[in-house]
């Protein structure tokens, strides 16, 4: 996105045509789009390492599959830390979606039916964190972090803590129906990601969610309704978090109360090294989405050297740390950093 | 960031109290693609104030900083000091702490580790530290909670406490910004003392007269360069201008005009927890003053009119329609603008560009098909705004952060006059702005003014006061205690009635 930016404003006005070259630069620099460069090396580490497996074209369209489920919540999470609101309940919020709409879905309801029905809770979801937030001005940390455990007593009630099995083959259709030989979740995700990029980098309301996550103050007196956004951008957050989940169990076509936790961290790892990718240290989509099939790449190419199954934790673990060393380190450069926002955030302690 | 591993400036102690306390010698910081520092040198001896003056962006506070070690000089500086404290142009206080955990009261008072805390001895200490400096407000407040002065004045008792001037250094970046002449006073009374306890004080300042009156020597930077050296007593304030500008600046006049026209603003009893019942009108054209002590309520008066803060009662009405407390997206609807004294934590989001600022309250008339921003009006019109404000560097799209402070405010006012605004609400609209900004800004107000705004000024700087108002309010313990028409206005007056000084003037009512 910045280099179809920066080409445009080399035939504009002097101002900005200042330093093209630099812009250039700095738009293919090693900072602003390490993430290309890092997947550049682990295919090239890859392709001689395991060739025969890695550089085949089903690990890739296998690949894309599995991660569009992450990548979907990630860009949901984009969504609220983009408002400066933390989401630490988006994995219960997964897993809500898939045993809900298993649970809809073994009473008998039909499939669209259970698909509205559970978006309609995801968004009732995001409200009511966001009115926790900015009504009863609870720090979105801890809020979230209530949520996410009484979520997961709501996963448990619903399943009994047991696996909804055998949802049918027409809800498993929803997730794995191929289209060109690329299932349907993939084509979701650039859509739900194109929608999201839209409304954030193109429009008003975008401009005003980044606002209110880089200075509530200024942002509320210049007239942006900084609460309605938060609020929103948790509804909207809830929505896709939510969708995914749906994913979730028609995948497998069982709802399982176990999986949906586990897509906080890389969800989270994908937001924040996205966050350094492209935009100059703002949470943005595209980074994260190609920060989610990066660390796939790394993961995939690891396992099919043959790995052991721990890798994975292992990889996203340290993915996180970095990103974040990344932005503590970028501290002193022309850039902004999200990240460093937010942990200067939390150590000031500031209300939502 | 790459030069982390090169030289690293040698910070000696250095030898007997004899020689300069502060050596700087061919000190350079580049950042990418600017110089903020080129070769600058200069000493500062025990027992001397001396001012660093400058236009806003000419490199003081990167000086500060590189003295300070946020940032690493280009290599081939000479830095030498002893202990040296500062007081930032940010302050460099956490703001969700109290004034009692930010000036680390526990130690001066001896509680060390895991010793439990005093809490009414803290309590008491810190009182003491803000009382020598003019504050008398609430220690136990998070320090977002108290106004800019409040601040400033915590700020500086925490650079002084636990630490011995002698043979030491000072270094002030812009500490009156925020403070009223008496305040000021007060600070400039503890500055001489220390530098007559042998320190060497480092001071910066935009306010000339100040510059003048409390220092021993001058220094100024343009572009990154040090361009003069020279004792306080060869120059006076023209030289000092014709230093600082490089050239022969002609100050702004405000014209005034007597007749005054219909009435935009109407504000009727006014309570807040420090306000206790401010009427108030604002007439089309018209530019009232706001003079005040800290604590009068003078901090606080444009942010109520606005609803950045709420109020308990009164009502506040622009064009006959009355206006929601605590809503500013309301009060923005109705013609109100407001900017407002702490730039950084209300003012703008820094971290985002000049142009997303500039566009920020008002973004309605760029939106096109699909909901789309129409990123080429957008472009069109922020470049229209930069021009007219003279934006230096002309580069909307840096993050606002990157700008020196005159630049930051220049963005801020352009955001609101873009709105044509009926009321505009100004609080310190100069801070920290150098003189040709200051006059810029200022012009900028006698435009929209000239454009039938009221605009409504509240300012610690009485001669900006004195230079721009139409009619001045002063506010006393929450209540307007006088009303001076323009020509009843003068420095001295201000002051006392400010102080309550004066008993000519029994409290007025401010209305027709
Ligand atoms: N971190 C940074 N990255 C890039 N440029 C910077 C950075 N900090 C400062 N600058 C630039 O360096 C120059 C000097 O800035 P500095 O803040 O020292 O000015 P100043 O003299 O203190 O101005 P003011 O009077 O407004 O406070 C400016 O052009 C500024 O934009
Ligand atoms: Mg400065």
């Amino acid at each position: 996105m910045t280099l179809i930016d920066d080409t445009e404003t080399l035939t504009e006005h002097p101002y900005e045509r200042a330093r093209p070259r630099h812009r250039l630069r700095e738009a293919l620099s090693f900072r602003s789009i390490s993430a290309i460069y890092i997947f550049a090396a682990l295919f090239l580490l890859f392709s001689l390492w395991v060739p025969s497996t890695f550089l085949d074209g089903d690990t890739w369209k296998a690949m894309l599959d599995d991660q569009a489920i992450t990548a979907l919540t990630a860009v949901s999470l984009v969504i609220p830390l983009s408002a400066g609101v933390f989401n630490l309940a988006i994995g219960s919020q997964v897993a809500v979606g898939s045993i809900l709409s298993a649970w809809l879905l073994s009473q008998h309801l039909p499939i669209p039916a259970t698909v509205t029905l559970t978006l309609v809770a995801g968004a009732a979801i995001g409200l009511a964190t966001g009115l926790l937030i900015v009504r009863a001005r609870i720090d979105s940390f801890i809020a979230t972090l209530g949520v996410s455990s009484m979520l997961l007593a709501l996963t448990t009630w619903i399943s009994d803590g047991q696996q909804i099995l055998d949802l049918g083959a027409a809800y498993q259709e929803l997730a794995t129906g191929q289209l060109f030989g690329i299932t349907y979740p993939v084509y979701f995700l650039v859509l739900v990601a194109l929608a999201v990029w839209y409304v954030l980098e193109r429009t008003p309301a975008g401009r005003r969610v980044y606002a209110t996550g880089g200075n509530l103050d200024a942002a509320r007196l210049a007239g942006v309704r900084t609460s309605t956004t938060i609020v929103l951008s948790l509804i909207a957050c809830g929505l896709i978090a939510s969708a995914a989940g749906t994913l979730v169990s028609s995948r497998l076509a069982t709802g399982d109360p176990s999986i949906g936790p586990g897509y906080l961290l890389p969800a989270f790892a994908a937001a924040f090294l996205g966050s350094t990718q492209f935009r100059g240290g703002r949470y943005n989509v595209w980074g994260t989405v190609i920060a989610v099939y990066v660390l796939a790449t790394g993961v995939k190419g690891l396992q099919l050297a043959g790995a052991p199954v721990w890798i994975p934790d292992l990889f996203n673990g340290l993915a996180l740390l970095l990103a974040v060393g990344m932005a503590v380190r970028r501290g002193d450069t022309g850039r902004t950093s999200a990240i460093a926002r937010l942990l200067r955030r939390r150590r000031s302690s500031q209300e939502a | 960031m790459g030069d982390s591993a090169s030289q690293v400036p040698r910070t000696a102690d250095l030898p007997g109290a004899a020689g300069p306390l502060l050596r700087v010698h061919g000190l350079s910081k580049s950042f990418a693609g600017t110089k903020a520092l080129d070769g600058v040198g200069f000493e500062v001896n025990a027992g001397e104030v001396v001012s660093v003056v400058g236009q806003n962006g000419s490199g003081k506070s990167t000086l500060v900083k590189v003295l300070a070690g946020i940032h690493t000089p280009d290599p081939g500086a000479v830095i030498e000091h002893r202990d040296i404290r500062f007081i930032h142009q940010d302050l460099g206080l956490v703001p969700g702490l109290s004034t009692i955990e930010n000036l680390d009261i526990a130690r001066p008072l001896g509680l060390r580790g895991f010793r439990p805390a005093k809490a009414r001895e803290e309590r008491q200490a810190a009182e003491r530290m803000i009382r020598r400096f003019g504050g008398d407000f609430d220690v136990t407040e998070p320090i977002a909670r108290i106004t800019a002065a409040e601040r400033t004045i915590a700020a500086i008792a925490r650079a002084m406490s636990d630490w011995s001037p002698t043979g030491n250094v000072l270094v002030l970046d812009e500490p009156t910004a925020a403070l009223g002449a008496a305040e000021a006073d007060l600070l400039f009374d503890a500055v001489r003392r220390v530098a007559a306890e042998g320190a060497a004080v480092v001071f910066i300042s935009h306010r000339l007269d100040e510059v003048l009156g409390l220092s021993d020597r001058v220094v100024a930077l343009r572009d990154g360069k040090l361009v003069a050296d020279v004792p306080a007593g060869e120059v006076d304030h023209d030289r000092l201008v014709a230093l600082i500008a490089g050239s022969e600046l002609a100050e702004f006049r405000m014209e005034h005009a007597d007749e005054r026209g219909r009435r935009a603003l109407r504000a009727r009893g006014l309570v807040t927890d420090v306000l206790r019942g401010v009427d108030l009108d604002i007439h089309e054209g018209e530019i009232v003053g706001v003079c005040g002590l800290l604590g009068s309520g003078r901090e606080h008066l444009a942010a109520t009119l606005f609803g950045a803060m709420d109020r308990h009662a009164g009502s506040v009405t622009v064009a006959e329609r009355a206006l929601k407390a605590a809503d500013p997206a309301h009060s923005i609807r109705h013609g109100l603008a407001y900017v407002p004294a702490d730039r950084l934590r209300q003012g703008a989001v820094m971290t985002m560009t000049a142009m997303e600022n500039l566009t920020l309250p008002w973004l309605r008339p760029l939106r096109s098909a699909f909901g789309r921003l129409d990123r080429a009006a957008e472009r069109g019109e922020t470049r229209a705004w930069t021009d007219r404000v003279a934006l230096r560097p002309p580069q909307p799209d840096r993050p606002l952060r990157l700008f020196s402070g005159g630049n930051q405010q220049k963005i801020v006012m352009a955001k609101w006059l873009r709105m044509a605004p009926a009321v505009l609400l100004l609080d310190e609209p100069t801070q920290g702005v150098d003189i040709a900004a200051k006059a810029a800004i200022h012009e900028l107000i006698a435009e929209a003014r000239a454009a039938g705004t009221g605009v409504l000024v509240s300012s610690t700087d009485t001669g900006e006061i004195l230079d721009l108002c139409d009619r001045v309010l002063i506010l006393r313990d929450g209540r307007v205690s006088a009303e001076l028409g323009r020509h009843e206005l003068s420095e001295a007056r201000l002051i006392s009635e400010s102080l309550g000084l004066s008993t000519t003037s029994a409290p007025r009512h401010p209305l027709d």
